[in-house]
């Protein structure tokens, strides 16, 4: 089985600096973030084939991506809260057809 | 931002600090006993093994993930960037204190 090239190993730490840096403002805790993530990773430690590594740290990189979604979301929320009051109105235009089946998903 | 040196003594908590002037004069003790407190609140080191030369994954027993964790506390508490090609030469307080100086342009 031949080992993975070094620029592989250097590509894996870099991703899990990332996760880690996304993972100070996660809503349940530094600590908790980083206990799974590291638990994830040493879990694939053994993976020694260059194409499965890639498809791996695909993955992570997805994570990211999901990661900073889920911010932007926040502060998005976050703002809207603060500064406009839910009326009739607002809440009748924003909401289409298909969400009034299960209204509590707006919130 | 530059903040006016008599408030923040006022204040009492902050050091008064003039951004853009010259930092504090470190010394290598100093830097010495700086990277010693950054590893002894990391969680995964056990403060009574923690010497300058314990080498991180031989004696304090740290993985490669732990390693990347630790450089980035030092990052953290000396405000730069360690790139990682550097990052993974650091494997004992020691190697990190002679980094540092050399960074910081500290000649103790």
């Amino acid at each position: 089985m031949t080992s993975p090239p070094p620029q592989l190993r250097s590509q894996v730490i870099a991703l899990y600096k990332n996760l880690l840096y996304m993972g100070r403002d996660y809503p349940k805790g530094y600590a908790y973030f980083r206990d799974r993530l590291k638990s994830v990773f040493l879990k694939n430690s053994g993976v020694k084939d260059p194409d499965q590594i890639k498809v791996l740290i695909g993955r992570g990189e997805f994570v990211i991506k999901e990661l900073e979604a889920l911010y932007m979301l926040r502060k998005y929320r976050a703002l809207k809260h603060r500064y406009y009051e839910k009326d009739e109105a607002t809440t009748s235009a924003t909401t289409s057809s298909s969400d009034k089946k299960a209204p509590t998903k707006t919130q | 931002t530059a903040a006016p040196t008599n408030i923040l003594s006022a204040l009492g908590t902050i050091a008064p600090h003039r951004c853009y002037g010259h930092g504090v004069e470190m010394t290598r003790h100093m830097l010495n006993e700086r990277v010693l407190l950054v590893l002894r609140l990391f969680d995964k080191i056990n403060p009574d093994k923690l010497t300058l030369e314990s080498q991180f994954a031989k004696d304090l027993g740290l993985d490669s993930l732990d390693h990347v964790e630790l450089i980035m506390a030092v990052e953290d508490e000396f405000g730069f960037e360690i790139p990682d090609q550097d990052a993974e030469r650091l494997r004992s307080p020691e190697d990190i204190v002679q980094y540092l100086c050399d960074k910081l342009d500290v000649f103790d």
